[in-house]
């Protein structure tokens, strides 16, 4: 394709004018809903408030130009910095878990008999249903002492359980996770089984392979794109974590207002209402995220490729 | 742009020209000067309402059963209609729409605002200087040190409401079957929980997130954490007296002789309804708490003085109590006030208030002592308001909040947990919190220094 550019047919153009004419309402709505917003928040987050009046009170408040001053401030505050270890360390355990689930359950499903696998579907992705907040809610019910019918249980046996206690509530909130998108991730990688040839499995059973044989050689492989795909949107969820430690903390003393990013964000913007710090924490964590993935992604890509050619 | 103009104006010319005109005509100039800063669309400029026109205020609160004065304003005020739109008050949800809603532009009329927090909404430029629609000819209908807290400058910015003046809640039945008395100093405090520990049940609760308890405490040892000298904010939350609260209450943790679960949660009831947790360091408004959730102890409970550091002594403290402000953008805040008055000296105003539990009144009268004791059965009968109203007395008037006092409680809050998890002293949290504090009033743009 290389050389002088090459004039487009007439057919050429006309399919790439129908092409626009397809693309401009998502464009429109991408800048709009997508780009516009972070350009705010951008902007937003290179601004600070001057006060002027007595003790600052009842004068004029002045937008004006901070630089990086607010993307300073915010790597500087430890309540900041602090959620993002705890998240890492939150996705580095859960998420490896949970996909395990999701792929133990799914191969399980697809393996099984056709009589109860519907049934089955469905129950392991209700949960998913469930927004986030009624989840927590529901689990803080279980968490709570004094009230959870789980913690009795364990008090009766002599344990001495505290799940909203400081070393435990993070695996509690995790739990919560767990039990709402294992169903789903499942799901998506029954998705990506369904689309496995037949033929191979004949192969397979022609060879005398094992039903776990064919699983570990077959279906693991090849579903390998769906498992790459629900564990970047588990690193992106588990950045964005912040319904279940919002509605738990309240119940717990061991939830702090920076428990997650996410959390120390909206804090900084609607209780110490400082948007533009808001702002810029907000910009850190989507760049955190960006990274993340796309790291994660090249990381598996380059593993595949060596894979391919080994 | 135009309220911040208007504000202006209230800053330089708003008190002299309150002393010239009468109230109502003072109002009258005020819209003028406001009138001054539009550009004529006058969309979100102060009207005054036409004669016989109908309009509707909204006013945000979370005070239980405060659609029962409402109504009834409503009744006698078919012109003026108030409109309440619940909002909830768990973990300052409450603020976070309040301060959303002005960034936003579009807030409501009124506002419940506990004192603590009306200083935050100030540097939003968030709520109305009431002098110009004549607000200071009530002044003398209002509890002085009540009034005080909305006063910042020569500007009145709201309406008090009720305070909240603590006290011990305690349960009689299980001090006297224990045979402990109940404390009236902090050194017997210590030893009721003590005594309470070996019968295996808990004194109560040191909720790690509750600020506002905690500077209360720190309020009734004499600490004063916010002040101003000239333009500038001080800030002495790292000082004597609230380091020998933190030591204390750090003592008693350390000790495993108080809970800290977080109070008034699941938790916390069922503690209370079990009588697992024998009493409870409340506010006057917590009586109706105590009825609404824990019905079954009914009778059992008494109070008593929070205790004191020194025998005899009667230094007491606020935890809460709130306002009804006007909000900046109000379109009538002539009614708007007229309302808010209303609500807060309007002896069947009051009554109604008070059945609900709201709290001590901040206004002097259309009340008695008596009728604050809504829930005396559930207290054997006690004459309970009597303790209230002698605490109320106590109270050290010359307490002010700082600008961002929300904030103030969840560093508190996040300091208290973390030291509770690790272990660490409370004085390191005070430590911690005071130069946050500074830090966080610096980046609001304000002039501050460690007091």
């Amino acid at each position: 394709m290389r050389g002088a550019p090459r004039r487009l047919t007439r057919t050429e153009a006309r399919s790439a004018r129908a092409a626009s004419g397809f693309l401009l309402p998502f464009l429109a709505l991408f800048l709009l809903c997508f780009i516009a917003p972070i350009g705010y928040a951008l902007y937003e987050s290179l601004l600070k408030v001057e006060r002027t009046g007595p003790l600052g009170l009842g004068g004029e408040t002045k937008q004006v130009w901070a630089g990086l001053s607010n993307y300073a401030h915010a790597l500087e505050d430890d309540r900041f910095t602090a959620g993002f270890g705890r998240v890492l360390l939150f996705g580095a355990v859960q998420i490896p878990v949970m996909i395990a689930f999701a792929t133990g359950l799914a191969l399980l499903l697809d393996a099984a008999s056709a009589r109860w696998v519907g049934f089955f579907r469905t129950a392991f992705f209700l949960p998913y249903g469930v927004p986030g907040v009624i989840a927590s809610i529901l689990w803080g019910f279980l968490y709570v002492p004094g009230i959870s019918p789980l913690v009795e249980m364990a008090h009766s046996a002599g344990w001495d359980v505290d799940f909203l206690g400081r070393g435990a509530v993070l695996w509690s909130i995790a739990n919560i996770v767990t039990w709402q998108f294992t169903g789903y991730n499942m799901l998506v990688l029954i998705a990506q089984l369904k689309a496995v040839p037949g033929e191979l499995y004949e192969a397979a059973r022609i060879d005398g392979a094992s039903a776990w044989q064919v699983a570990r050689h077959i279906k693991l492989p090849l579903i390998r794109p769906a498992l790459v795909l629900t564990t970047v949107f588990s690193l992106i969820g588990t950045l964005q974590l912040f319904a279940e430690p919002k509605v738990l903390k309240p119940l717990s003393n061991s939830i702090d207002s920076g428990y997650t990013p996410n959390l120390a964000a909206y804090n900084e913007a609607f209780t110490s209402n400082n948007q533009h710090i808001a702002a810029a924490e907000a910009v850190l964590l989507a760049l955190v995220a960006c990274v993340l993935s796309f790291g994660f992604l090249r990381l598996v890509g380059q593993r595949g490729k060596d894979g391919e050619s080994g | 742009m135009s309220d911040t103009a208007r504000n202006r104006n209230t800053w330089t010319h708003g008190t002299p020209r309150r002393a010239v005109l009468g109230g109502a005509a003072a109002a009258a100039a005020g819209f003028a000067l406001a009138g001054c800063g539009s550009d004529g669309d006058g969309g979100d400029e102060p009207k005054d309402r036409k004669k016989g026109e109908k309009i509707t205020l909204t006013f945000w609160s979370w005070v239980p059963g405060i659609d029962k004065p409402v109504a009834l304003w409503n009744s006698k005020n078919p012109e003026v209609r108030v409109k309440v739109e619940k909002v909830s008050a768990v973990d300052g949800a409450q603020y976070a729409k309040m301060h959303a809603a002005i960034k936003a532009g579009n807030p409501p009329d009124l506002g419940q605002i506990e004192y603590p927090v009306v200083p935050s909404f100030l540097i939003d430029n968030g709520l109305l200087d009431l002098t110009k629609y004549g607000v200071a000819d009530h002044k003398d209908k209002f509890i002085g040190w009540q009034w005080q807290q909305s006063v910042f400058g020569k500007a009145v910015y709201a309406v008090p409401q009720a305070s909240g003046p603590m006290g011990l809640f305690i349960r009689q039945d299980l001090f006297e079957k224990w045979g402990i008395e109940p404390p009236a100093t902090w050194d017997e405090y210590e030893a009721a929980a003590t005594a309470i520990r070996k019968k295996g049940a808990w004194i109560e609760t040191f909720s790690a997130t509750n600020g506002n308890r905690f500077a209360g405490l720190a309020w009734q040892a004499g600490a004063r954490w916010f002040g101003t000298e000239g333009d500038t904010w001080t800030v002495s939350i790292d000082d004597e007296p609230t380091r020998k609260v933190a030591d204390y209450w750090y003592g008693l943790v350390r000790r495993k002789l108080i809970k800290t679960i977080p109070d008034r949660q699941n938790a916390w009831y069922k503690d209370v309804q079990t009588g697992d947790m024998a009493s409870w360091l409340g506010a006057s408004w917590g009586d109706a708490l105590l009825v609404g959730n824990a019905p079954k102890t009914a009778g059992k409970w008494r109070v008593v003085p929070m205790p004191q550091w020194k025998k005899g002594d009667a230094a007491y403290a606020n935890w809460g109590g709130s306002t009804t402000a006007v909000f900046a953008k109000s379109k009538y805040p002539k009614d708007a006030l007229a309302f808010a008055i209303w609500l807060n000296t309007d002896p069947e105003s009051i009554k109604l208030l008070i059945e609900n539990g709201y709290g001590t009144p901040g206004a002097k009268q259309g009340y008695t002592t008596s009728q604050l004791d809504v829930h005396k059965d559930f207290f054997g009968g006690q004459e309970y308001s009597k303790v209230f109203d002698e605490a109320s007395k106590g109270v050290d008037t010359s307490w002010k909040w700082g600008p961002a006092t929300d904030t103030l409680y969840q560093r508190l809050g996040d300091a208290f947990t973390a030291a509770i998890g690790d272990g660490s002293d409370f004085r390191s949290v005070l430590k911690k919190v005071q130069s946050q504090t500074i830090t966080d009033l610096k980046e609001k743009g304000l002039q501050v220094k460690a007091g």
